[in-house]
């Protein structure tokens, strides 16, 4: 499972049963499921249920689990249970049993069979082959218009604006904004997160903004899921009907495309074709990584595979022409020089603190370097030099001396004994945070205890005077 | 912080799942499953693998499969589809997916339009339903006359060959030959940090009697012991040692069901698991397996056997005709197969002694150059 | 490389026969294996020099061209004999000769480790004596995964000694946690094993001979030394010793790291009939591994005059009693007769019911060599090896007409069109078969099979009995790890290949 599937598996989960109930209905959603959102063994355990002819006894399942693995199966279990896929029933001697639940059970069946006509994984529109588009024009629609809503994020904060690219549209801002990517015309915090992530997993964060957005646009969340997961099953290069299409769906048509995940030759178009990004939804390779036929256009040598090398004297020399990853890249390098396919820079203690005021974190930083690692790079392991991975987080850590906390500062002690007293109470409580001797002062993170024995004490005084 | 490091970057890896490569052996014995056809006609079982496959698939993103079929006069791949039918594009073993698409070409449109079947699955589904008709067409009855057995060792040794190419170019190595060598040498060698590709053989096996070919699986389980590459057997009919010792040896799954009928739920149970899963489930096993020998001159099973040093055959009793091995010819003194240590003989008795004089002098604690050895 | 190479194991001395057909003289199998054996006489001239010129290519093909990855990845001229030059240097791992020998399956080998200060060199990394502990465990690995019917001894050569490191015997975790020991003891009284002195090859061939003394005499005596120092400091005269190795049988095999050395060349040749291939130079660490894997394959089996003097031939090849032992499992533990451990569970000695915990194993009680049918069957790929395929022509590509490989069903690339004429003449003859005078391209076949493995210029190999054309990875696993031919075997009426060679063991 991709880390982009988590966010999308966290949506997922805490939607009500009713949703998951209809969202269920659709063997492509069901599979779309399957496939991407259950961690390794609950996809054993659905699979060994679909075609089981009664209820499968908990002790039977406890006994298919060697017993040191039985954390996993419990998460596994959490997981079928949270996202209404499996039921705990008791049979007649109140031993507990698990089932699938129906809906999913015979949709899951379907899409496994290819059987019934639900029609939910696309219908093909049948045009002569000439007027199709090609995958290669699907592929340069789709990274440009990627690309421009990762330059509208980054642009201002590089301080270099897009050549080729167009602006994005309002309704995209918008999204963006209400993502909270984009704030005071700048970007935020989130922001750079979601731009250093490969795309699969920007693409899914975008889409989740998209379904939280969803009930303010009077969409139904459901039929968004379907079609989203659908668009993950569709083949590039073909052309799909918009006749089976709810209103939502065709009103996400125009959204989709603005993204660049779905090519629709103009707007009133009866067809649409899905492009990288929709199609590889549903897996975990990244979108542009098979682009191979793009590589020479708009990401230059980048997008095929890893690009950059980092070398223990923290230079950075990235195999690449694309302005969106230079100008990723200056974020938290020092770039030096720039050839027609090469850049290549160092990183700092001061570039790394700038990427830092930014609110990037060095977590970040690693995170993108590993991911976009020259093959060459990928054969050792760690596939950064250590040094300069530790370098990153000690430069992170040498801006976060000081470090904060809400609490209380007690002081005027009368006598050494009662602070002494007071100061061994709080740290017995464990509320105690710091503590100054020669100014008889402490500070402690919570008043309660200490108060109420401050009282206390007072109270007995009180009485005994 | 270095150590801290190494942890974090392991645990990141073990998230993820390998993705998992399993080529399916199917046994087509035309003969065996004739004997079947009451229970579990082919054409069910073979719905059933495929509901398999799919479920396969639909396991793990970048899972992919080959079929290959194993049949009583040749073994060949059903999925991927082979060249001859239609060249194909370059396949990817980084992503498993495209496996899948090389075979549009060959699939006919109409399974193309069916807007209720997920695509990869209807791909994989035609080329398998096609190649196994051109098998089936292909079979005349001289065929079926020559031989009541099946090719299985060829289809394993397909089997091997496909799933090592295939990690081969998952690895992502390959631009260097020197590394790519060890990774077909010792697997075990090699240290890429990439999740390598999990692969697994499942053999659906209906033959019996495959002792003609013992030498060929034999190697062919050696082979997947050394590639760490687990054999699952699923018995439907008849029964044979020889696959039993393949799954026991290689750590796979051994399932004879009693209910052929019921073949896609112990697939989907006991098969689907894949090396990863199988790390947090109980697998069934062979239990005990016989590894006791069986003689080739009367079949029969022996506890105290005798063995030809030059070919290692193995023979019931010391009484061979003329004292010649009976497969390489040999001239065998059965002298040496009494077990006696030759220090018991007389004369070299007296040499052996001097000889143990020798060892004894540079073995022990005395210096070097007083210990001439006393040879004249 | 060259170590793996048995085919130059024929000596000027016409004096070397196989063992196998002595018994009847007069079929047919016997007489081809005589036309078969003069033949290789006749070309011996020639191996001879084919073996020293490889030798020489293969230390400075290592050096000087090494592909990286910018020179596949950017250049597109020169790729194709980049290409090619990739698959010739996989396949220089095949030469091996994959004729049917009769090869010593039940090998005695005593691995002499050089533990002198000669070791302490930093040649290798991080120095000689760890690469070399390294590589020997590797190697006790190996080498039992390969004969796991063979017994092995490690002795060390320190400081003028000759140090038994571990016994005679056939279970690999004694040797490995041994060759450990050298470097961290693991008894504190034990002396520092590191290396110190100067090695004594006398003393080490004795210490072996001695320790091969008892083994029985269907089985081969082998001694490897890995030697890295220039010297070797003797109490006596060393040639006496090598004499008697010959009398003993004991074949030598020296793995140097420094330079040649005279007495290593002799030792060698003695005790080998002359052939001085067994005795190699390692010029790096991965040479070093490499060599001293090669000699996990077993030697072809060779019986000289001098060693028909001490053991009558009949005794060369035996009947050998073995203990097949069924697993027994059992609830609580029970001490184990081999290790004196307690197990649940293990097998039982098929002749004194005597409990061992692992196999195969000599019965401590009563000396049975017990182990599984599967053991043996480790043993057959020897027996009956893979034949090399053959390159392909362009020709005989488009005459084939394959597109992909047979196992992996990888693309080939197609054929250029074939306008080229005159080269299509100059193959004709060479590679392809005719399929008219089959029966004198065998011998042409067997003599390029033999020789160097060259990459195909169509990216084909070709099987010679099935005739399927295979890529170059398939090519590698199946004869290095796999020992089948998916071809061969994917068909029920091919020529067979296996009863085609055990025919030629078969008198």
């Amino acid at each position: 499972m991709s880390a982009s599937s988590f966010q999308a598996l966290d949506y997922l989960e805490q939607l009500p049963v009713q949703t998951h109930r209809k969202l269920y209905e659709q063997p492509s959603t069901v599979l779309a499921i399957f496939r991407c959102m259950l961690p390794h063994l609950a996809k054993s355990i659905v699979m060994a249920l679909l075609y089981m002819p009664s209820s499968f006894p908990a002790a039977d399942l406890d006994a298919w689990f060697r017993a040191e693995s039985s954390q996993t199966k419990r998460n596994a279990l959490s997981i079928l249970e949270k996202l209404h896929i499996i039921v705990s029933k008791q049979d007649d001697e109140r031993k507990p049993h698990y089932e699938l639940y129906m809906s999913f059970a015979s949709s899951l069946r379907q899409a496994l069979e290819g059987s019934g006509s639900h029609r939910s994984f696309g219908v093909p529109s049948h045009k002569s082959e000439e007027r199709r588009v090609s995958v290669e024009f699907l592929d340069k629609y789709s990274q440009r218009q990627w690309e421009n809503i990762l330059f509208y994020l980054v642009g201002g904060t590089v301080g270099f604006r897009n050549p080729g690219g167009q602006d994005i549209g309002q309704g995209t801002k918008n999204l963006l904004h209400l993502a909270g990517f984009y704030n005071h015309s700048r970007i935020t915090q989130d922001g750079f997160t979601f731009v250093l992530r490969d795309t699969n997993a920007q693409v899914w964060s975008l889409l989740v903004a998209y379904l939280r957005n969803a009930p303010q646009q009077r969409m139904s969340e459901t039929d968004i899921l379907n079609f989203l997961f659908m668009l993950g099953s569709l083949e590039l290069g073909q052309d799909y009907s918009t006749a089976t299409l709810s209103a939502t769906q065709l009103q996400m048509l125009e959204d989709l495309a603005e993204f660049g995940i779905i090519y629709r030759p103009h707007k009133s178009a009866s067809t649409f074709y899905p492009t990288r990004l929709a199609v590889t939804l549903t897996s975990d390779a990244g979108a542009f990584s098979q682009a191979t036929t793009t590589a020479s256009s708009l990401g230059g040598g980048a997008t095929s595979k890893g690009f950059i090398i980092v070398e223990t004297n923290y230079r950075i020399y990235a195999y690449t022409n694309s302005l969106l990853q230079i100008a990723i890249l200056s974020l938290f390098t020092h770039m030096r020089t720039r050839f027609p396919n090469l850049v290549s820079g160092k990183i700092t203690r001061k570039s790394i603190g700038k990427a830092i005021s930014y609110g990037i974190t060095s977590a970040q930083v690693i995170e993108y370097l590993e991911t976009h690692a020259h093959p060459q790079m990928q054969k050792k392991k760690p596939f950064l030099p250590p040094t300069v991975m530790d370098q990153i987080r000690l430069w992170e850590y040498e801006r976060e001396r000081m470090e904060t906390s809400q609490g209380f500062l007690m002081k005027g002690f009368g006598k050494v004994e009662d602070y002494k007293e007071y100061v061994q109470y709080a740290k017995d409580t464990g509320v105690l945070v710091w503590q100054n001797d020669k100014l008889r002062m402490f500070f402690i993170d919570s008043i309660e205890q200490v108060g109420a024995k401050i009282k206390r004490d007072m109270q007995r005084a009180a009485a005994r005077a | 912080m270095n150590a801290i490091d190494a942890s974090e970057h392991h645990e990141r890896v073990d998230e993820s799942v390998p993705p998992s490569l399993l080529a399916i052996v199917l046994d087509t014995n035309p003969h065996a499953w004739a004997h079947l056809s009451s229970t579990l006609p082919l054409a069910t079982a073979l719905a059933n693998i495929l509901v398999f496959i799919n479920a396969h698939l639909a396991s793990g993103n970048a899972n992919s499969v080959a079929v290959i079929a194993s049949h009583s006069n040749k073994s060949c791949f059903l999925y991927p589809t082979p060249a001859p039918s239609s060249p194909r594009p370059q396949p990817n073993a980084t992503n498993g997916d495209v496996d899948m698409n090389g075979t549009t070409e060959t699939t006919s449109y109409s399974v193309q339009d069916n807007p209720n079947k997920y695509r990869p699955f209807a791909n994989v589904e035609t080329a398998i339903l096609n190649n196994f008709a051109k098998l089936m067409e292909g079979t005349k009855e001289s065929h079926l006359e020559a031989t009541p057995t099946t090719l299985i060792g060829g289809a394993l040794s397909l089997a091997l060959s496909f799933i090592a190419k295939a990690t081969l170019l998952h690895s992502p190595s390959t631009s260097n030959s020197d590394e790519a060598m060890l990774a077909i040498a010792d697997p075990e060698a090699i240290h890429t940090s990439y999740v390598s590709l999990a692969s697994r053989i499942l053999i659906v096996s209906v033959s019996g009697d495959l002792a003609n070919q013992y030498i060929p699986v034999m190697n062919s389980i050696f082979a997947a012991q050394r590639k760490r590459i687990p054999i699952d057997i699923l018995k439907l009919a008849g029964d044979t040692v020889l696959l039993q010792q393949a799954s026991d040896a290689t750590g796979g799954v051994y399932m004879k069901p009693e209910r052929p009928e019921g073949l896609l739920q112990y697939l989907m149970m006991a098969f689907l698991p894949d090396p990863t899963a199988r790390k947090s489930l109980v697998m069934p096993s062979a239990g005990g397996v016989d590894f006791r020998a069986a003689c080739f001159c009367h079949r029969k099973v022996v506890d105290i056997g005798y063995v030809c040093s030059v070919c290692l055959s193995i023979f019931c009793s010391h009484d061979l005709p003329d004292n010649l091995c009976l497969t390489c010819g040999s001239y065998l003194s059965l002298r040496a197969a009494q077990s006696n240590p030759p220090a018991l003989i007389p004369r070299k008795k007296k040499k052996k002694k001097r000889a143990g004089a020798d060892s004894a002098t540079p073995g022990g604690s005395t210096p070097a150059g007083s210990n001439t050895p006393m040879h004249a | 490389m060259s170590g793996s190479d048995y085919s130059g194991s024929e000596y000027s001395g016409s004096d070397d026969e196989y063992v196998g057909p002595r018994g009847g003289g007069s079929n047919a199998a016997a007489a081809r294996r005589m036309v078969e054996a003069q033949q290789q006489q006749a070309k011996k001239a020639e191996r001879k020099a084919q073996a020293w010129e490889r030798r020489r290519d293969d230390s400075s093909e290592e050096e000087e061209y090494v592909p990286t990855f910018e020179e596949v990845e950017d250049t597109d001229v020169p790729e194709k004999s980049i290409q090619q030059m990739e698959e010739e240097r996989k396949r220089k791992r095949l030469r091996k000769d994959t004729k049917p020998f009769q090869r010593g399956i039940i090998r005695h080998v005593v691995l002499v480790l050089d533990l002198s200060e000669a070791m302490l060199e930093k040649d290798m990394r991080p120095t000689r004596f760890h690469a070399m502990i390294q590589y020997a465990q590797e190697y006790v690995r190996e080498f039992f995964e390969q004969n796991p019917i063979s017994q092995m001894s490690v002795l060390g050569m320190h400081d003028g000694l000759c140090l038994r490191v571990s016994e005679l015997s056939g279970n690999p975790a004694d040797h490995i946690t041994a060759i450990q020991g050298l470097r961290t003891p693991k008894n504190p009284q034990d002396f520092s094993k590191e290396p110190k002195g100067s090695p004594s090859l006398q003393n080490a061939l004795e210490l072996a001979r001695a320790t091969l003394y008892h083994t029985p005499s269907h089985g081969t005596r082998e001694v490897i030394i890995v030697f890295g120092s220039l010297l070797s400091l003797d109490p006596g005269d060393i040639h006496q010793t090598i004499k008697d190795c010959v009398r003993d049988r004991v074949r030598v095999s020296v793995i140097g790291m420094s330079a040649r050395l005279k007495i290593c060349t002799e030792i060698v040749s003695r005790t080998n009939a002359g052939d001085e291939s067994e005795y190699v130079v390692a010029t790096d660490q991965e040479l070093l591994r490499e060599l001293l894997l090669a000699t996990t394959t077993p030697p072809v089996v060779r019986t000289s005059k001098s060693a028909q003097a001490v053991a009558s031939p009949e005794s060369a090849a035996a009947l050998m009693m073995m203990g097949f032992p069924s697993r027994v499992v059992e609830d609580t533990p029970t001490m184990c007769a081999c290790h004196g451990i307690l197990t649940t569970g293990g097998y039982t000695c098929s002749r004194c019911s005597t409990k061992v915990c692992s196999l195969p194993i000599t019965c401590p009680s009563c000396q049975l060599t017990l182990l599984l049918s599967t053991h043996l069957a480790r043993s057959y790929h020897h027996l009956f090896p893979l034949r090399n395929w053959a390159e392909v022509h362009w020709q005989r590509a488009r005459e084939k007409g394959t597109k992909a490989c047979l196992a992996c069903l990888t693309p080939f690339p197609e054929p250029p069109p074939p306008d080229d004429t005159h080269r299509e003449k100059d193959t004709n003859g060479h590679g392809v078969n005719g399929g008219m005078n089959r029966f004198v391209e065998q011998a042409q076949m067997d003599w390029d099979e033999s020789g160097e493995q060259k990459a195909s210029e169509s990216s084909r190999y070709e099987c010679r009995a099935c005739e399927s054309h295979f890529c170059i990875d398939c090519d590698m696993f199946c004869h290095i790890v796999l020992h089948n031919c998916p071809g061969c075997l994917s068909k029920a009426d091919p020529p067979d290949r296996r009863t085609g060679e055990e025919m030629e063991i078969t008198p």
